[in-house]
């Protein structure tokens, strides 16, 4: 059997390097974009009753009436608490409901009270609170615009795009012959009909498009929604992930829009604008001023076509608009697309980064926060091919001496591909395993993919077909599809009495051969349907009352939050999970990690996993990685050395293969690279403490872990296509080796005034400046800000957790003004119980010569064996003496080490536990 | 806080007095004797004794820490009484994983480890005593396996040159049948040539018919009975049954007598045709057999008989040689340096992998057969250069 797939699979893969991308539509291919994007910017056929106008203490009605079919809209305006705006616009009385996305939000997002500041017949002007907040609501034709004195912050709907495609009855051979009648025997209305019949055409693709050989019969006919939206003053835009581009967008005059539909794209192409497995609708808009953020909550098919009026202008064009002063301001516009459901746009008003951060993450949650393991290195493959595979690998490890935290098992440890089973010859005894790896204080991740074999000896296939769980396909019966077993059930996560049976199937007694120490991973579930319509589901199969049309962007985003919701509920609400997805949408951060997808070991996949990890970091999903080594195809080894160096500076770090490559444990490569890997993985598991405070952050914030340079320099336009070095929090710049063959590497070290530390060397350097390292293999690029303090634990072991107890050495590095600032969090690394208080919180502060451990949250009650062995000050003076002093007042001097050519001062073993209040002085 | 630093403090000094070096082996005890100070092994650098597994890693080498987790490139020795000591890296030094079996590197961790060197000690000689045992018994079987195979070998050397014998006797014999087949070809074409020259038709004919009425005239009174054709006459279907007087009497055209003349118009012609009857103990028509002159008969069957003969020792000697090569192939094969793998010729061996079978003949050929019963073949003559280990074990 095995031999039989790697040969069928050579086969298959052989000569087909890249993504057929006629499998997948163009926006010409998918019939509402099509119709939509024919509409070209003018006047917009949208008025503005403003006599309709309602307006309650947080809340504005106002319908809206296109004067071309008469067909009224009901705009909702609202003032989001924390500087935000919704605006959502529905059809007034649609024939039927239409889908608003539910689940996403965290809550009905609290309001703030609206004002009426001026109205006449050309509109209506209202307060948004403070800071000189206006929206200006214009008649006719229907625009808004928010302003902020006297600038125009964003325009909706002045380019004229706004279209809502209403619901209707069909006019050709279904018609219903009772509406008809009614319509003739209103004759007030007979002339609105009139207009409405010229406007009603029926084009193709209306009630029925074909893409392939797959139909989409679309019972509801056209039902498609866009608006525009004006950026002025913005030149660069950032997110709407997924996808394999450049951070900053692209315009796409011309060219294809960005596609957020979750798709199993199988080899995807770099640098284009095609969809893939995940969809955040989320877009942020930067300039020196202000950041701004438009989340479109819509989970159908949606296209996104930016433009811009500077997109075509060369530098110097620009630099001789500034000379001339010209009047022109650079604009950026935007629209967007999508098949079914309702505006509702979030308008997210910053002014910084961090605001529009904290503005989303309000919306829709913040980042899980992982276990501490989860953070460590992952070894994955599809696939180790036994108990005695995984046991082998186990022990490589140690003989090697390389740490790893988890070690994961794909789609073959199952009974025939019927997930929560176990390969009865190959994964026999699981528990043996399981623990096995439990003594070495390591994990496991077992692979539980959404579809469902149709196997009437499968109890899970059982239970949810008598259930009546499965969607269904457009005629009622169970929706069928091909995918890893054959044929497959899809079940219907949108429904949530099927999640939380789903997350009962976790339970210890339910699935077989699972421990504590095994957890999950869902792939697949975009969802990937492989003789579907683009590899996935049809959009006429039914979730409950909701087409697949509807839902879509939705499925995977459902199936991770039931996974994870198992996770939590085996440990009766204990211990956190760790649920790794490929699908993802707009809340997703909330329930786990993302990767990329089915990548390629080739240099430029290698480049982009920068960018692809910065965007989904921008909209809130900050566990992010990319398969070390690339899944298809075979890395040389020095790419694979690399994408270590790269993988262990980006948040989820796991390698994994395509089962068709030759096995690349990092021992397999000779010994010069095994201890390259090694290294790097050291580097990884040493800088743990910091990732598990930057991620403790993340989960109180939204803000994201791996950072473009922008976010925290705004000002430095430098920086803002930036994509090949990122921050790791505020404190680690990273600029990765990405090219074949490099010598050397030229990184931009931002701040102005600012100082940076070679984390290798301690070498400093000066901010603002473009710096050329020279770089051998065992070069990585990273650099500590002046006036950070990184906590490390440099006693690197086998695992996360056999670290636990271990100390500390702080990294202070100088500032300018000879200060420095970081924190320290400990918490049990696994459990909820910090949010019983029950964490260690640590200000680490260096000002005046005094290094001070502050607590800052004294309401919180850990106790931790971890002490602080060395504390290093980079760009340090020597001092004379070092006193220690503890908080029950006892004082001591310090030894200490004074390096003088790179101005390093080591403290030697000042020995206080790490949860205990402190000071050291250097005199 | 306070509390830590005077057990630390305690500790040290119990240390100092009789300072057991943790981590080391005998063979680095020289460089921790006790002195003021301590050099580091890569004499990189010198430290207060003190500093010696203090928990705090100072020399680059991390000699300084051998009983302590503290130096990322350290490393710990466990003595392992009872059993082999070994060294592990110090990062496995109080990490909750008991690596020693006498449990010395966990001595200061929450995870409680059971001392297990003696029983892995005695494992671990139960193990190589039956190791050795295997390995003996292993050597013993393949000492006969050898004997075996040179018994074998022996067998089929003499059998090959007892072939090649009967194959050059063949040879000889060969040449002896053809030479003879040659001159009996010979003969019979002269006899042929010899007869057709004296040949004139009727007076061959006559004589014939003259020679089977005396056959059939038993008492060779001129005429043919009743009796005598009953006695000598049959149908060709039955020959068993005689025939009845009635059917004698037809036979001889109503009457109970025929003489010569009467013979040559009538039963002649009945017994030339041998359609209906023949003469008992001939086959069928006469004609061959009446046709045949005793001189040609003699030299056609001596040609013929030569001629079988001759094809009789073709196949004996193409047999022969067959066999021959045959035995040289197998006897070129590499059966090991003492032939210890002779014994495994012509034999079989199954596999059962979850669905497949696998049939491993050496020196032959390997299948895969699944449970459909397809069965693929994987290649021919597998095993050559089996370890010699192996079959100790097996």
């Amino acid at each position: 059997m095995v031999p039989a797939l790697v040969l069928w699979l050579a086969v298959c893969l052989s000569g087909t390097w890249a993504v057929d991308r006629g499998n997948f539509k163009t926006c010409d291919q998918s019939a509402f974009c099509k119709r939509q994007r024919a509409l070209k910017p003018g006047q917009s056929p949208y008025r503005a009753l403003l006599e309709t106008m309602e307006l309650t203490n947080t809340r504005l009605t106002l319908q809206l009436i296109n004067d071309n079919n008469k067909v009224r809209l009901l705009l909702e305006l609202y003032r989001l608490q924390g500087n935000m705006t919704r605006v959502k616009i529905n059809e007034l009385k649609p024939l039927k409901p239409r889908f608003e996305v539910p689940d996403v939000l965290i809550q009905e997002p609290p309001t703030e009270p609206l004002s009426l500041l001026s109205k006449d017949e050309n509109g209506v002007v209202l307060s948004l609170g403070a800071e000189s907040q206006r929206v200006i609501v214009s008649a006719q034709p229907f625009r808004l615009d928010i302003m902020e004195g006297h600038e125009v912050l964003m325009s909706l709907n002045s380019r004229g795009l706004l279209a809502f495609e209403h619901l209707r009855m069909r006019k050709d051979t279904q018609a219903d012959p009772e509406a008809e009648k009614k319509e003739e025997a209103d004759p007030a209305n007979q002339a609105e009909e009139t207009a409405k019949d010229d406007e009603e055409k029926v084009e193709d693709g209306m009630w029925e498009e074909t893409f392939k050989s797959h139909s989409d019969s679309k019972p509801n006919g056209p039902s498609s929604i866009s608006l525009d939206f004006s950026l002025p003053g913005v030149e660069h835009v950032y997110g709407i992930p997924e996808h394999a581009d450049t951070l900053k967008l692209k315009t796409t005059d011309g060219g294809e829009p960005y596609r957020l539909y979750n798709l199993d794209v199988f080899q995807y192409e770099l640098y284009n604008p095609m969809a893939l497995y995940g969809a955040v609708p989320v877009m942020l808009a930067h300039n020196a001023q202000r950041t701004t953020g438009i989340f479109w909550l819509n989970a159908a098919e949606t296209w996104v076509d930016i433009s811009s009026n500077t997109a075509g202008k060369t530098v110097f064009g620009k630099m001789l608009d500034y000379v001339q002063g010209s009047s022109e301001t650079p604009q950026t516009d935007v629209r967007w697309i999508s098949e079914s459901g309702i505006i509702d746009v979030f308008i997210m008003l910053g002014p910084t980064p961090y605001d529009v951060f904290s503005q989303y993450a309000s919306l829709t949650g913040t980042q899980a926060f992982p276990p501490l393991a989860g953070l460590a290195y992952h070894q994955c493959r599809w696939n180790y091919n036994d108990q005695e595979d995984v046991q082998s690998v186990d022990v490589g490890f140690d003989q090697h001496d390389i740490p790893y935290d988890f070690i994961w098992l794909d789609i073959e440890h199952t009974d025939g591909k019927r997930y929560f089973t176990w390969d009865p010859h190959k994964f026999a005894t699981p528990k043996d395993m399981l623990e096995a790896l439990m003594v070495k204080k390591r994990k496991m991740v077992a692979i539980v993919d959404p579809h469902i074999k149709v196997d009437s000896n499968y109890k899970i296939h059982n239970e949810i077909r008598s259930r009546g769980f499965y969607v269904k396909n457009k005629d009622g019966g169970d929706y069928e599809g091909w995918c890893w077993p054959g044929n497959a059930g899809y079940p219907d996560f949108t429904n949530p009495e099927m999640r939380s049976w789903w997350a009962s199937m976790f339970a210890y007694d339910q699935y077989e051969g699972s421990m504590k120490n095994l957890y999950t991973w869902n792939d697949m579930n975009e969802p990937s349907v492989f003789n579907g319509p683009e590899v996935t589901m049809h959009k006429d199969a039914m979730h409950g009352a909701w087409e697949n049309r509807d839902v879509h962007n939705l499925y995977g985003f459902y199936v991770q939050m039931a996974t994870a919701e198992g996770l939590i509920q085996r440990s009766g609400g204990v211990e956190r999970p760790f649920v790794l997805t490929r699908a993802f949408f707009a809340g997703s951060q909330r329930y786990g990690a993302v990767w990329t997808g089915d990548n390629a070991a080739e240099w430029e996949h290698l480049k982009i996993s920068i960018p692809m990890c910065l965007s989904l970091g921008l909209v809130g999903i900050s566990l992010c990685g990319a398969d070390v080594g690339g899944f298809f195809k075979t890395p040389s080894s020095e790419l694979l050395v690399r994408w270590y160096q790269t993988g262990a500076y980006q948040p989820f770090f796991r390698a994994h293969a395509h089962l068709d490559t030759p096995r690349r444990e990092p021992w397999l490569f000779g010994p010069e690279n095994t201890a390259l890997i090694r290294e790097v993985v050291r580097q990884r598991y040493a800088l743990l403490p910091y990732w598990y405070q930057l991620f403790h952050h993340a989960y109180h914030t939204g803000h994201p872990v791996m950072r473009p340079l922008w976010v925290e320099y705004p000002q430095d336009s430098a920086t803002f296509a930036m994509d090949n070095q990122f921050l790791i929090g505020r404190d680690l710049l990273v600029h990765p080796v990405t090219e074949e063959g490099a010598r050397g590497v030229t990184a931009y070290l931002p701040g102005k005034g600012e100082v940076w530390f070679d984390v290798h060397t301690f070498q400093k350097h000066n901010g603002a400046q473009n710096l050329y390292i020279p770089v051998t293999m065992s070069s990585i690029p990273v650099f500590q800000r002046g006036g950070s303090i990184i906590p490390r634990k440099v006693r690197v072991r086998r695992s996360s957790s056999c670290m636990e107890n271990d100390p500390y050495t702080l990294y202070v590095a100088l500032g300018p003004q000879r200060a420095a600032e970081g924190e320290l969090y400990i918490d049990d690394s696994h459990t909820f119980n910090f949010e019983k208080k029950e964490f260690i919180h640590r200000r680490l502060s260096f000002a005046n010569n005094i290094l001070s451990s502050i607590n800052l949250a004294p309401d919180a009650q850990y106790s931790t064996q971890s002490w602080i062995e060395r504390i290093l000050i980079l760009g340090a003076s020597k001092p004379s003496k070092v006193t220690l002093k503890t908080s029950d007042g006892q004082e001591r001097q310090v030894e200490f080490e004074f390096d003088s050519s790179m101005s390093v001062l080591t403290l030697r073993k000042p020995g206080m536990n790490a949860g205990a209040d402190w000071t050291v002085a250097l005199q | 806080m306070r509390c830590q630093i005077i057990i630390a403090a305690t500790f040290w000094s119990v240390c100092v007095d009789s300072r057991k070096i943790r981590g080391i082996s005998l063979s680095y005890k020289r460089f921790y004797r006790e002195r003021k100070s301590f050099l580091c092994i890569d004499g990189s650098r010198m430290v207060p004794f003190e500093q010696v597994n203090d928990d705090y890693c100072d020399c680059e080498d991390g000699s300084d820490e051998p009983g302590t987790a503290a130096c990322p490139n350290g490393r710990f020795y466990c003595t392992n009484l009872g059993f082999r000591p070994h060294y592990i890296p110090s990062s496995r030094v109080n990490d909750g994983i008991c690596d020693c079996c006498d449990t010395s590197d966990e001595y200061n961790s929450l995870t409680w480890c059971l001392n297990s060197c003696r029983n892995l000690g005695q494992r671990e000689r139960a193990d190589l005593e039956g190791r050795m045992r295997t390995l003996d018994e292993g050597l013993r079987l393949k000492q006969q396996l050898i004997e075996e195979g040179v018994h074998i070998w022996r067998e089929k050397q003499t059998q090959l040159i007892e072939l090649q014998q009967v194959a050059e006797d063949l040879q000889v014999k060969l040449e002896e049948h053809r030479r003879r087949k040659n001159t009996a070809d010979r003969l019979r074409e002269q006899t042929l040539m010899a007869l057709e020259a004296e040949d004139n038709g009727p007076r061959r004919q006559n004589r014939t018919i003259t020679s089977i009425f005396h056959q059939l005239d038993s008492n060779n009174d001129g005429s043919i009975t009743v009796d005598e054709v009953q006695a000598k006459v049959a149908y060709v279907e039955d020959e068993e049954r005689i025939l009845s007087e009635d059917e004698a009497v037809a036979l001889l055209g109503g009457g109970h007598q025929m003489d010569l003349t009467m013979f040559q118009h009538m039963l002649w012609n009945n017994l030339r045709s041998g359609d209906s009857i023949k003469i008992k103990g001939t086959h069928g028509a006469l004609v061959g057999l009446v046709d045949e002159d005793p001189n040609i008969k003699a030299a056609g069957s001596a040609a013929e008989r030569a001629a079988a003969d001759l094809k009789k020792v073709e196949e004996a000697f193409e047999t022969v040689n067959m066999e021959i090569s045959d035995l040289t192939k197998k006897l070129t094969i590499d059966y090991g340096a003492d032939r210890e793998y002779l014994f495994m010729n012509n034999q079989c061996y199954q596999l059962k992998v979850y669905e497949y079978t696998y049939t491993l003949c050496p020196f032959n050929q390997v299948t895969q057969k699944d449970v459909s019963g397809t069965e693929v073949s994987l290649g021919t003559r597998a095993i050559c250069g089996f370890p010699t280990t192996h079959l100790a074990s097996d």
